[in-house]
Formats: structure tokens, sequence, C-alpha cells
């Protein structure tokens, strides 16, 4: 093929071509392109409160993990003989009533109530994105065993299914993990096989499927990066969903076993109390309460920055 | 008039470059749920026979719906023929299975309409073309691809620097040109263009359509464009065949098509045509067909175009099966005595 730099001048919309040779092309002279990823970060930082929440939820996390090394307490260290005091200079967030420094043990609790969020979502994410655009791309009968088995596993009632898994291994943090993993991905999996069906008309995917690429290809080129945008949204939403769960799991006694703390245990302890020592609760469940709401205002920012079509402004 | 030949397309699937031979495209619409009655068929291609000669330009037009659009997914065989059989150089492309075609298809390539639609929005021209390119050159990487990535910019009117880039940045026009130059990136024989101008504006159209002659012309490529504008076609089309419910009505030269279209349906399209000088176009005679073309999930029996004719007809039109019948020496028409009758 020879050089057309001459023809290139067939349109005004043309810009003009440099007429050098192909390998002359250095990296600065190319204009470089503004990614959809890269719109969508600047239309979220214009919105506050999403920014806002952000902030918070970082500076929650990081005290969560830098936080119990520097209080001069352990969380497991308890003092008989000093019981439950009120927030004072020496304990901020004061004791319970074996004792313990509420402070380390909120940050500790926070460790572990944001690890299962995190963990349990990503999870969910790489088993239902995975899951979903397979069952969306290949469809027919192909879809149609995936996702009943999706619905199966709907209809089992989630409270149910993890006393009995609990009852069957015992109580542990790891199979709390697998039991909200394996309520969390269906969403997810739905959600993606549906995005993933949509655009599965669209012509870019008939291209790719002209063009010869295989179907691991086009669904991990080209459809899953087109549905990411939802699936961050619902994964940021599914993070406060999963600490809720773990927390009504662990209220009931099934999930995380004291003297370990997470959120939830510190908040079943505190409502024992409620009358008498306050405090016991009302720390644990405001940095609780916190956390869902930046989470959750986080995911409704990340929303209307990615599909801006569907914000209210 | 058409006593003296013979019907039917002449086709050699071993020395023409392109053959269709009898191609049916049905969708089975399926069953009800509960009373288990077939819910119907639409026929979209209803039986084509065709040749493409290899470096020309083929002009296939039809109102929408007529099946266009799936005779050419068809013949890349993103819909696998109901019947009939597709040869590419001779080889059976409707033979292959669905894992052998795969290394087939970088012979040939598709131009589609939207080009809002068509381009990956997550990815970069460079990333596009880069992504084609490897389907011919598997090895290709570093400066050497990204100098025939900038090559195939050039060659369809782009700057080179605006690699980076993504879709969106880009105007209609713009992303027409990445896409045809997606095309050209696998180094195809074949090229289907399907309505690549109609989601443009006017002032764009027609430096795509040059631009889409000149690569042919220029690069040895053989082309079907497609496009429900008989004036689009006529310009830059060597052959035209006018499709209508899911059939051939005519076919010829783009000369013969033009200046003396033998069906009345072409001529009903041909006259629909305004011309740009004023006189001509008062004196311009306008066949007006009668309705909508028919459903072609229950499309007529026997020259399926009797339901809008705007000649008298009798029953035997209802019930004789027109043939695509050589009635002047390249010039094919579906030999239905009504359809053909002059004006």
């Amino acid at each position: 093929m020879t050089d057309h730099s001459e023809t290139a001048v067939l349109g005004n919309e043309a810009a003009p071509v440099p007429r050098h040779s192909a390998s002359e092309i250095a990296e600065h002279e190319l204009i470089q392109g503004s990614s959809l990823w890269k719109d969508a970060w600047s239309r979220l930082r214009k919105n506050r409160l999403a920014v806002a929440s952000l902030v918070i939820f970082l500076l929650i996390v990081v005290a969560s993990i830098v936080g119990p090394w520097l209080v001069p307490y352990n969380s497991q260290e308890q003092d008989l003989f000093l019981g439950a005091t009120a927030p004072s200079a020496a304990h901020w967030f004061g004791t319970d009533t074996l004792g313990r420094d509420l402070l380390v043990r909120t940050l500790e609790g926070g460790r572990i109530s944001l690890m299962v969020g995190l963990i349990a979502t990503v999870v969910s994410l790489a088993i239902g994105v995975i899951y979903g655009a397979t069952a969306g791309y290949m469809g027919g009968k192909v879809d149609a065993t995936m996702m009943r088995f999706v619905d199966l596993l709907y209809a089992l009632p989630f409270t149910i299914f993890v006393i009995l898994l609990m009852v069957a291994f015992g109580r542990s943090m790891w199979l709390m993990f697998v039991a909200i993993g394996a309520v969390e991905w269906l969403s997810m999996a739905r959600i993606v096989r549906a995005g993933v069906m949509g655009l599965k008309k669209q012509e870019f995917v008939e291209a790719a499927v002209s063009l010869g690429y295989s179907h691991k290809r086009i669904i991990l080129r080209h459809l899953i990066p087109n549905v990411l945008g939802p699936v961050i949204v619902i994964a940021t939403l599914t993070v406060p969903a999963v600490m809720l769960l773990e927390a009504f799991l662990s209220f009931l006694g099934l999930g995380v076993q004291p003297p370990n703390a997470s959120w939830g245990v510190l908040i079943n302890e505190g409502q024992q109390n409620m009358e008498i020592f306050p405090w016991l609760l009302i720390f644990p469940a405001f940095l609780f309460a916190l956390t869902l709401f930046c989470l959750n205002f986080l995911g409704d920012g990340l929303r209307d920055a990615l599909d801006p079509k569907s914000a209210k402004d | 008039m058409s006593e003296h030949h013979e019907p039917g397309v002449r086709i050699d699937p071993r020395e023409d470059f392109l053959v269709l031979d009898d191609v049916h495209t049905y969708f089975d619409l399926g069953t009800t749920l509960f009373t288990r009655e077939s819910k119907g068929v639409v026929k979209a291609v209803d039986g084509v026979t065709l040749t493409v000669k290899a470096g020309e330009i083929l002009g296939l037009v039809g109102e929408s719906g007529c099946g266009k659009s799936t005779l050419s997914r068809t013949i890349m065989q993103l819909i696998r023929p109901t019947s009939g059989r597709i040869f590419l150089e001779g080889k059976e492309l409707s033979a292959l299975s669905d894992k052998d075609i795969r290394h087939e298809r970088i012979n040939f390539q598709m131009i589609f309409q939207d080009p809002y639609a068509s381009l990956n929005p997550r990815m970069t021209v460079l990333d596009t073309l880069a992504e084609a390119i490897r389907t011919r050159h598997p090895t290709a990487k570093g400066n050497a691809l990204r100098g025939r990535v900038a090559e195939l910019l050039r060659t369809v009117g782009m700057n080179p620097a605006q690699m980076k880039r993504y879709p969106h940045e880009f105007s209609g026009g713009q992303r027409q040109r990445v896409a045809i130059a997606r095309a050209l990136a696998t180094e195809p024989k074949l090229i289907i263009a399907d309505e690549p101008v109609s989601a443009l504006d006017v002032s764009i159209q027609s430096q795509i359509l040059n631009l889409l002659k000149r690569l042919t012309r220029e690069m040895g490529l053989t082309m079907i464009f497609i496009s429900h504008d008989l004036s689009v076609v006529r310009y830059i089309a060597d052959r035209i065949a006018v499709m209508y419910l899911g059939r051939i009505l005519e076919l010829g030269e783009a000369s013969q098509i033009v200046d003396h279209p033998l069906h009345i349906y072409t001529r009903a399209l041909m006259s629909a045509i305004p011309q740009p000088d004023p006189i001509v176009e008062r004196t311009r005679h306008r066949i007006v067909l009668q309705g909508d073309p028919p459903s072609p999930l229950n499309p007529p029996e026997g020259c399926n175009f009797w339901p809008r004719s705007p000649v008298e007809h009798d029953e035997r039109m209802k019930h004789e099966e027109p043939v695509l019948t050589e009635i002047e020496p390249g010039h094919y028409a579906a030999n239905c005595p009504f359809c053909l009758q002059e004006a």
C-alpha cells in the first residue's frame, strides 16, 4: 500500500496529515484521548457530596487499618475492676463491661467489617461478572440453564442457608465470606447478563465477531469493559449491603465470634446495656451508619458520573 | 419478451468470486407458550442467487425491511443461511463450522451503518485497529504495529496523531473512516458496506462514498454496497441488484438499471428520485406504488409484488412464481409478465 497522505485532504473534517512516514510518529506528537473513565472521574469530582463521602470513607478505612496500632490498649485486654466507664481522656470511646477500651475495639471491628464487605464484594464481582457475561453472550440454552441455577440459589432463604452452613461446618469467618459471597454474586450476575444482552446487539460486537475474535476475547475486551460502569456502581452499593449482612449475622451470633469484634458484634453487645452504658451502642453504631451513608452517596455519585444521561440535573 | 431466455442466474461456484446459490435465511419465531402453535417464520431472505465479480462494486438496493441487512449478515456468516450455499473464491463458507469460519473471516469484512455504535467506546482508535491488524499479523507489535495503524489512518484520510483518541471524540464521518480502516486492517478481499452513509450528514456522505470508491479501485477490493437510496447506489456501483421482500427482482449493469429499468418496481424506485433540473423535474412521471411492503412473516404467493402493483393484473400473478431471467445480456429481471410490461 502506498502513502495516501496526498489524498487525505478529501474533506474539511479530516485534519491535515503530517507528511512523514509512520515510524517517525513519536509518542509526544500523539494527541492523548480522554477515555470515558477519565470523563467520569472529572464529573465525579464536581459532585461535592460524593467527594466528601469518598474522603470520609477513606479516613474511616485508614483509621481502621492504622488506628489499632496507635491506641495504647489491646482490644482483648480485660480490666474487670474498671468495668464500663464513660468516655474520658484515657478512653476516648469509654470502656465496655469487661473494661476493654472501646476505641480500639471499634477500630478493630471496623477492620473486620470492612474486610468482610470488600472481600465478599470482590468475590461476588469476580463470579458474577464472568458468569453473567458468559450467560448473556452465549444466550439460548446455555443462558437458560445458567440463569435457572441462579434463580434456584435466589430462592434459598438466606438465613436458613447460613444457619445450615454454620451447623454443618461450624462457625468461622471464612464460612461467612462463602455464605455472603454465594448470595451477593447472584444479583451481580443478573445485572451483568442484562447489560451484555443489550450490548450484544450493538454493531461493535457484531464487528468483533466479523473480525473472527474468540468468544473469550469478545467477552473480556469488548463486553465486560462496557458493562463495568453499572457494575462499579452496584459494587459500591454491595459493600454496605454485605456489611449489613455481616452485622446481621453477628448480631444473631452466627457471624464473627467474641472476643473478636466487628461492628455487628459491638452493636449487639451495646444494645444489651443500651440504657445503662449508651456509649457502647452509640460509637460503633455511629461509625457503621456513617460508613454506610458514605458508600451509598458515593454509589449514587458514581452512577451519575458514569451514566450522565441518568443524572437528575 | 422473456421467452427466448433460459430462466435463472448463471453461476459457477468454482470460477466466480462470490456466489450466492439459492440462499434462504428464515427466522423461526418459535411456538406459543401453551397451545404450541407456530408463531410463524419470517422469510427475510427468500431464495437469492447472485454472483459478484472480483473487483466490482455491487449495489444492493431495497426498501427497509426487504432483507438486505439480513442478506449482508448472511454473507458475512453472522447469521447462517437456512438453506442454500455461499462461495467465496470457490470455498464454500456456508459449509464451514463455526470454528473454521473464524479463520476465514479476515478475508471478508463489513462496514456498519451506525458509526456511533460500531466502534467499541472503551477502546482507542489505536487499540481497535491494532487488534484488527493482529488477526492478519498475529506477531505484529510495537512500532511496526503502530506504523501500520498510522498508515491505515492516512489511507482513510485521518490524522495518525489522533490514534490515541476514543470514538466519542470524533464526528460521525471520522468514526466511519475509522470503521473503514478497521475493515481494511485485516486486508480483506471482500467488503460488505451496509448503508455506510445513511447515518451521516449529506455533506459527509459524498466524502465517504468517494473514499470507498477510491479504496475499492486502489486496493483491488470487491464490495457489496447496500443502501435504500438508489441515487447513492447508482453513483458508486458497477452493477445493481434490486431487492424486494427477500428476493432479487432485477439485476444488471448500473447503466442498464438506471437508464432502462425493466421491472415495474425498479421503475417506480427510479421515478422517485428527484431530478436536479427543474424542467426535467416538472415532467417527471412518478409511478406510485400502493401501500407498504407486506410483512415477510406471510409473504404473498406468486410474484410477491402483486399487492402493490400499479399495473393491471389477474390471478396468474398471484400464483406463478417468477424467476430471475436474463432479458438482455447481463440484465436480469424477475420474469413476471405483469411487472415487465411497458407502462
